[in-house]
């Protein structure tokens, strides 16, 4: 049972810490997020049972994560470049939040602009944020888009939510962007 | 042999056929892309293969993923990156054939060796599957309760060094999976019914946690998040000259090696949780210290490249065995798609054969062809593959990313299912950052069900007697091998903490 070392410690700390927390949290509301049962019912049948026991194995495992990852910081304290280095990681969680908050945009204007124009616009915006911003990548962020319109719209038939300006076209039109945009 | 008639005439539907070879081609190329592989596509399209006839669903999907362990050698040999954690050793034992100039070589006994892996494990797919579920039959809720915690004491003991975050992860798993309404008291588990109500919401899990955001959420969008979010350029191709075929005949030059490893493979693939990295890793120690080449292992040695490739390739269609014949899922993939069954109301196990026989025997033909449609596109493209293989990360996540939100929308046109799929993609990447195991919350989601209704069912039984799962036979064996498995695990933990100061 020899663990891995995994990245800066002070980083692997507090994320083991976060961790406990949460699933001691989960444990503690176990009494009101499940009906204990009828006091005369068979053990066996009792709905806090099973994630009673799931959630104390959890409990357990993190404390132990917590408890060793403390346990080593304690024996060698933490250096200053670990110090500085774990500041730096832990700004680099932002950036995961950065694009799961234009995931988020692009979810709100599907049914605001369409699939299609809200995909060009998303592919379009993600390339040009991570650097990519050549005309060429430009290009085959809208060659992407097409295909993927053209595999799971057309192709798979996959329906997507129609925005409220697709009524002011002809039925025929508005049928058309319906099914494919 | 009418049994296996059947499953020819069901591979003779122009559809199934389409559709194995756009899996074959579609699974080699996303296991070519570093940062895509098997995973990835196989939990996007999982929702897209819930409108086909199952044979095709579930068709597509082994296509992907057998398609995806020949396709990891690619870049493996030519690009001297390992697309997954399986190529590694093909990387390390191809690096010095591509700097001799024998890179078409290290291809040859790569595809030839994954050839051979393949065809041998469906072959002990079609032997296997229908005994194991023959003795199926006599298993009752302890048996199958039993089975389910021993494979999950197996995930957990399979994830070497990492065996804490494992229990963690499994432990979650679990716990995800007895959330929604209980049947025994019609009663509702972690839903947060008040929560929600505050927000002007419904609570979104009453049914449970969906499996297909969630897998879309831990394997797709923490990936696409990781590959977003990371900078390098792309390792140059080595160049290839000459036809595959000449060194086809190389690896029987090591028949030991290359039966030998292919039946581990198909062993580790029968054995859940071990995974085939686990078997590769232990199977290249034993070859080398065996062989009598085996001073020549890391310097560039035929047989390195054999064990790592042939292990590799035997482990898919081995790991349909305990899932077709028990409805047992050993690993991630299988257990994505335990879902296709579910939702086509196809149940596997013992009944599988007696039901639909003709899924069965399908399966079979498609998974045994699946393996030459597979080489032969290998053998005219892979050039192509390789450069297909150097796509730039970044533009990759913005794909999978984007893809994402076609799959998780598409599984249930349900925008809360969406929010349950970032909760999950964030949850990945974090355990991604700090290489902890995602694949035990996937199994733990997946078998909690299992584990939880059998138990009920055998205690209940038993009247709430527990030494019900030591006295029935098969269960009595079960537990003694967990014991076993628990108590040299804590043997070796302690082992290495005494040699360790």
């Amino acid at each position: 049972m020899t663990e891995e070392p995994s990245g800066n410690r002070i980083e692997s700390a507090v994320i083991a810490v976060a961790f406990f927390a949460v699933s001691a949290t989960l444990l503690a509301l176990i009494g009101t997020a499940t009906r204990a049962g009828r006091a005369d019912a068979d053990w066996w049948t009792r709905p806090a049972l099973a994630p009673g026991i799931f959630l104390a194995v959890l409990v357990l495992a993190n404390l132990v994560t917590v408890w060793g990852a403390l346990a080593d910081l304690r024996r060698a304290p933490p250096t200053a470049v670990e110090r500085t280095e774990s500041l730096a990681l832990f700004l680099g969680w932002l950036k995961p939040l950065e694009f799961i908050a234009y995931f988020l945009t692009y979810l709100w204007f599907i049914p605001q602009i369409g699939y299609f124009p809200a995909t060009l616009a998303f592919v379009l915006l993600l390339l040009w944020r991570t650097g990519l911003r050549s005309r060429g990548w430009m290009l085959a962020g809208l060659a992407s888009t097409l295909a993927l319109v053209g595999i799971f719209r057309i192709g798979l038939g996959v329906w997507m939510p129609a925005p409220a300006f697709y009524d002011l076209f002809p039925e025929g039109v508005r049928m058309s962007l319906i099914r494919w945009f | 042999m009418e049994f296996l008639w059947i499953g020819l005439q069901q591979l003779a539907d122009p559809m199934v056929f389409l559709t194995m070879v756009v899996g074959a081609i579609l699974g080699v190329i996303v296991g070519a892309i570093p940062g895509a592989g098997a995973a990835v596509a196989i939990s996007i399209l999982l929702p897209s293969t819930f409108s086909m006839d199952p044979l095709n669903g579930m068709t597509l999907l082994l296509g992907i993923y057998c398609g995806a362990a020949y396709g990891s050698a690619i870049p493996a040999v030519l690009i001297n990156t390992p697309g997954s954690p399986v190529a590694v050793l093909t990387a390390l034992e191809a690096k010095p054939f591509v700097d001799r100039g024998e890179a078409r070589r290290a291809m040859s006994l790569a595809y030839s060796s994954s050839f051979v892996g393949g065809i041998l494990a469906v072959l002990a797919l079609m032997l296997l599957t229908k005994p194991l579920a023959q003795v199926a039959k006599n298993f009752g809720s302890a048996e199958f309760a039993m089975l389910a915690l021993a494979c999950l004491v197996l995930v957990i003991i399979g994830n070497g060094g990492r065996r804490m975050p494992a229990l963690a992860a499994l432990a979650f798993g679990l716990f995800l999976a007895t959330v929604g309404i209980d049947t025994a008291y019609s009663t509702q588990r972690f839903t947060f019914p008040g929560l929600f109500e505050w927000f002007g919401l419904r609570t979104p899990f009453l049914q449970g946690i969906p499996l297909v955001p969630m897998v879309i959420g831990l394997f797709a969008m923490s990936e696409a998040l990781v590959q977003l979010t990371s900078r390098g350029a792309p390792a140059p191709v080595a160049q290839l000259k000459g036809r595959f075929f000449d060194g086809f005949a190389e690896i029987f030059k090591y028949p030991r090696t290359l039966f030998g490893s292919s039946a581990v493979g198909i062993g580790i693939g029968i054995m859940p949780g071990v995974g085939e990295f686990l078997a590769q890793q232990v199977n290249y120690v034993w070859t080398r210290k065996l062989s009598p080449e085996g001073h020549l292992f890391g310097k560039g040695a035929p047989e390195g490249i054999i064990v790592s490739e042939a292990t590799n390739n035997a482990v898919p269609p081995a790991a349909l065995i305990p899932m077709l014949a028990l409805g047992i899922p050993g690993e991630e993939l299988t257990a994505m798609m335990l879902a296709v069954f579910l939702v086509h109301n196809v149940i596997p196990g013992p009944d599988l054969f007696l039901n639909r026989p003709e899924f069965v025997a399908g399966l079979y033909w498609t998974l045994f062809f699946m393996n030459f449609v597979i080489i032969g596109f290998l053998l005219v493209a892979t050039n192509w593959i390789a450069r297909a293989a150097q796509v730039n990360k970044r533009f990759l996540g913005v794909l999978i990313l984007t893809l994402s939100l076609i799959g998780t929308y598409a599984s249930g046109y349900n925008f809360s299912d969406v929010f349950i799929a970032i909760f999950f993609a964030l949850l990945g990447y974090v355990l991604r950052r700090h290489h902890w195991p995602l694949t035990p919350i996937l199994l733990g989601l997946v078998m909690g069900p299992i584990l939880e209704g059998r138990f009920r069912q055998a205690v209940g039984g038993a009247g709430g007697d527990l030494t019900i799962f030591l006295t029935r036979p098969i269960s009595a064996i079960l537990v003694a091998f967990m014991a076993i498995l628990i108590l040299g695990s804590l043997r070796g933990w302690l082992r290495t903490r005494k040699a360790h100061g």
